[in-house]
């Protein structure tokens, strides 16, 4: 459940990811430095094993003692090498230490140097025991002796001779150190290893024999245990502090997306005034905010739109009924002549048509709005069409004292000549409709290029410019008053846009007011 | 009982006023909001029916501009229900809201109730002396029998019942008895007082010679 949420499912990428980057960081470290400390020993090993290996002699008339692996020290050069490179190929570190390297080289130099003297010497080295080794000789200068001292921390060093005999050993060496196994026939770079606590480097030199140089390193091993601790509470430490600001970040983040599902809950529950507050419309989510907005905006008003459609729906059918409740009602109080009878059933006669008018207008108008009225598309002549209708509508414009003036030229067009006939005889009948005493009405047509132009225009008062962009609206009405007069159902002129628009043309009204008012249809014409 | 219809439907209006003076009221028609505004302003009926939609001038803004001289009780038709319309209705002073299509009977009973309270009654039966008037049933009865009156009869007896206690002068009950239509004859009221007073007795009616008539005690 708790992971449905995404703010919780990014702390935990969030604190998974910095783990592993704080874990990565902390062991990396870590191995640097313990890596830094094992070869800062293994350097001070190599100071020391050098000397040993130089200081175990082969039999008489053996290889020559030699040292090809610390050239350094063993040559006179002076100073440090170039480029600071240590003996063994790694970069020197602080200049302290080159001092001290360079100091250390001069000193093994100097031993190495004194290796290097014939036999019989320097009288110090008789004083060396004389290993009983098949003609092995380990001595060791005093000055390089004392670099091993008795404590138990010191640096300690085992010779072993060429059969795996025990040449000497340091005081401070261990009872039980074996000897390198891998340390075989073949001379190499000397080697380290772990034994427990215990660092230690060996050696096979060329006539055989194996130094061994160690030194415990327990206290190192401690110091690094304790960093290891103080990495592992600092990491913590950033991860709790890292993980808090993760979250603030993510319940910031997440915020918006709150508020747009509280407010989507809402219009789900149908309050569709409720708007998202996006207080900066400048990241993702405030655009996206802004973009719901605006949709949920375009939804109320299609809402609106539909609910003032339906009501006014109902308002229309209303009246009818009023009408016929209130005339059966009133005739059946009591007996009536047949003339009163007659009269009531007239009215509801009227109620009834006006009824059906209404719903197969609003019929009509749901198939067009849902595209499921299929407009014949045959050829046809307008003006034929305009010529029925005027027939149809003359008597009414002949009683109200109205001159119908048709000048329409064959306009061959394609289309639905029987929906277009409706269309002719609704702007006919609001041409008559909205007009003045002994006005007229007239009718021109024209074809320009492909279109076929047909106008109705009358000399009535006109549209006021207010009512004017709203004529086409359903149940739209210039007089205030809904309820019917002459039968109008106040969708003609949005059914007849519908229609119009079916067959790919347009309806259009231009009207000044006291000068009458023109409607325009254009259709593509044929061909 | 004098009654304005202001409905621009021609079959509604015919209807009603045929309902309504069948009721025993008289009843003027208007078939648009000018000239419903005009007769509201210019006569003193005892209620107003009135459509909101109307030509020229709608429901509301007759309301409006009558509330500015006139308490008329009014009554109003409409074909909207949302409630926000019967607020703004009764916000601007309309006393009662009937919406389309309603029962005539519903309607009638509304607009007695809209005429009692506004003379300030609180009851259908109004009783004068031994004559008790039931305006539900539109019946008389005296010492418990029922007395037959023609529609004007019970009319004029109970526009004076209603008033009772006070001098109703000539000219008011011809404004609420008869409607514009009617060419009234000066005598017809006498007419109708004298065979009131056949049936109900002479002194239920008390003739105040130069002010009018007056049912009931008074003062």
């Amino acid at each position: 459940m708790i992971f449905q949420s995404i703010r919780w499912r990014l702390q935990v990428w969030y604190g998974l990811v910095f783990l592993a980057l704080l874990s990565g960081f902390g062991v990396t470290a870590y191995a640097l430095l313990r890596d830094v400390q094992l070869r800062h020993l293994d350097g001070e090993f190599q100071r020391r094993i050098g000397p040993l290996s130089n200081s175990l002699r082969p039999p008489p008339g053996g290889p020559r003692p030699f040292f090809p692996f610390f050239p350094n020290q063993f040559t006179n050069s002076p100073g440090p090498p170039p480029d600071g490179l240590r003996p063994d190929g790694f970069r020197m570190g602080r200049g302290a230490r080159r001092g001290d390297q360079g100091d250390q080289g001069e000193r093994g130099g100097r031993g190495g140097r004194g290796d290097d003297l014939p036999d019989g010497g320097s009288p110090e080295e008789r004083g060396f025991p004389r290993p009983d080794g098949p003609g092995f000789q380990f001595r060791l200068p005093s000055e390089q002796a004392a670099l091993f001292g008795s404590e138990s921390n010191s640096f300690y060093y085992v010779v072993w001779g060429p059969g795996g005999q025990e040449l000497a050993r340091s005081e401070a060496a261990p009872r039980d150190v074996p000897r390198p196994a891998s340390a075989g026939a073949a001379a190499g770079p000397p080697e380290p290893r772990m034994r427990g606590v215990l660092r230690e480097m060996y050696h096979a030199t060329p006539g055989g024999g194996v130094v061994l140089v160690g030194r415990s390193i327990a206290e190192e091993l401690a110091g690094l245990r304790r960093l290891a601790w103080k990495l592992a509470v600092a990491g913590g430490v950033v991860l709790l502090l890292g993980s808090t600001g993760g979250w603030w970040v993510a319940t910031r983040a997440i915020r918006p997306i709150e508020d747009i599902s509280a407010t989507a809950v809402k219009i789900a529950a149908g309050d569709l005034s409720q708007r998202i507050s996006a207080a900066d419309t400048d990241n993702e989510l405030g655009r996206l905010a802004a973009v719901l907005n605006s949709t949920f905006a375009r939804l109320e008003a299609a809402f609106a739109q539909q609910q003032q459609f339906t009501s006014d729906a109902a308002h229309e059918l209303r009246t009818p009924v009023t009408v016929m409740l209130a005339q059966t009602q009133t005739a059946l109080t009591r007996e009536r002549g047949a003339a009163e009878y007659r009269a009531t059933v007239e009215a509801c006669q009227r109620a009834a048509q006006r009824m059906r008018k209404l719903m197969e207008s609003l019929l009509e108008l749901a198939r067009l709005d849902a595209g499921q009225e299929t407009l014949l598309r045959m050829p046809f002549d307008l003006s034929k069409t305009v010529g029925d209708c005027v027939d149809l509508v003359a008597p009414l414009a002949e009683a109200r004292g109205l001159k119908i003036h048709c000048a329409v030229p064959s306009l061959p067009c394609v289309g639905d000549p029987e929906r277009m006939g409706r269309v002719v005889t609704n702007l006919l009948d609001n041409a008559i409709e909205y007009n003045q005493e002994s006005g007229e009405v007239r009718i021109a047509g024209e074809r320009q290029g492909g279109t076929v132009i047909l106008s109705v225009s009358n000399s009535g008062p006109g549209i006021a410019a207010e009512d004017l962009p709203r004529i086409f609206e359903r149940f739209y009405r210039t007089d205030k008053a809904r309820s019917g007069s002459g039968g109008h159902t106040g969708l003609g002129l949005a059914i007849s846009k519908a229609i119009v628009e079916g067959h790919g043309g347009s309806l259009e009204a231009a009207s000044q007011p006291g000068r009458g008012a023109t409607f325009t249809v254009r259709l593509p014409g044929e061909g | 009982m004098r009654v304005l219809v202001v409905e621009d439907e021609p079959d509604l209006l015919r209807s009603l006023t045929q309902a309504l003076q069948e009721e025993g009221y008289a009843v003027d028609g208007a078939a648009d909001g000018e000239t419903g505004l005009f007769n509201a302003q210019n006569y003193d009926y005892d209620a107003v029916v009135l459509d909101v939609m109307l030509p020229k001038v709608d429901g509301w803004e007759i309301l409006r501009r009558l509330r500015k001289t006139k308490k008329t009780p009014v009554l109003m038709l409409t074909a909207r229900d949302q409630p926000k319309d019967r607020v703004r209705g009764l916000d601007t002073g309309a006393d009662d809201y009937v919406v389309k299509p309603f029962d005539l009977a519903e309607l009638f009973a509304r607009l007695r109730a809209l005429i009692r309270r506004s003379a300030g009654r609180t009851s259908n039966v109004l009783a004068v002396g031994d004559v008790v008037i039931d305006t539900g049933a539109r019946q008389i009865s005296r010492g418990g029998q029922a007395v037959a009156l023609t529609a004007r009869e019970y009319a004029l007896v109970e526009f004076l019942a209603l008033h009772q206690g006070r001098v109703v002068t000539r000219t008011t009950l011809y404004e609420h008895l008869f409607d514009e239509n009617e060419s009234t004859l000066s005598n017809l009221l006498d007419v109708h007082v004298s065979n009131i007073r056949k049936k109900l007795g002479a002194e239920f009616i008390t003739t105040r010679r130069g002010h009018g008539y007056c049912v009931g005690g008074a003062e």
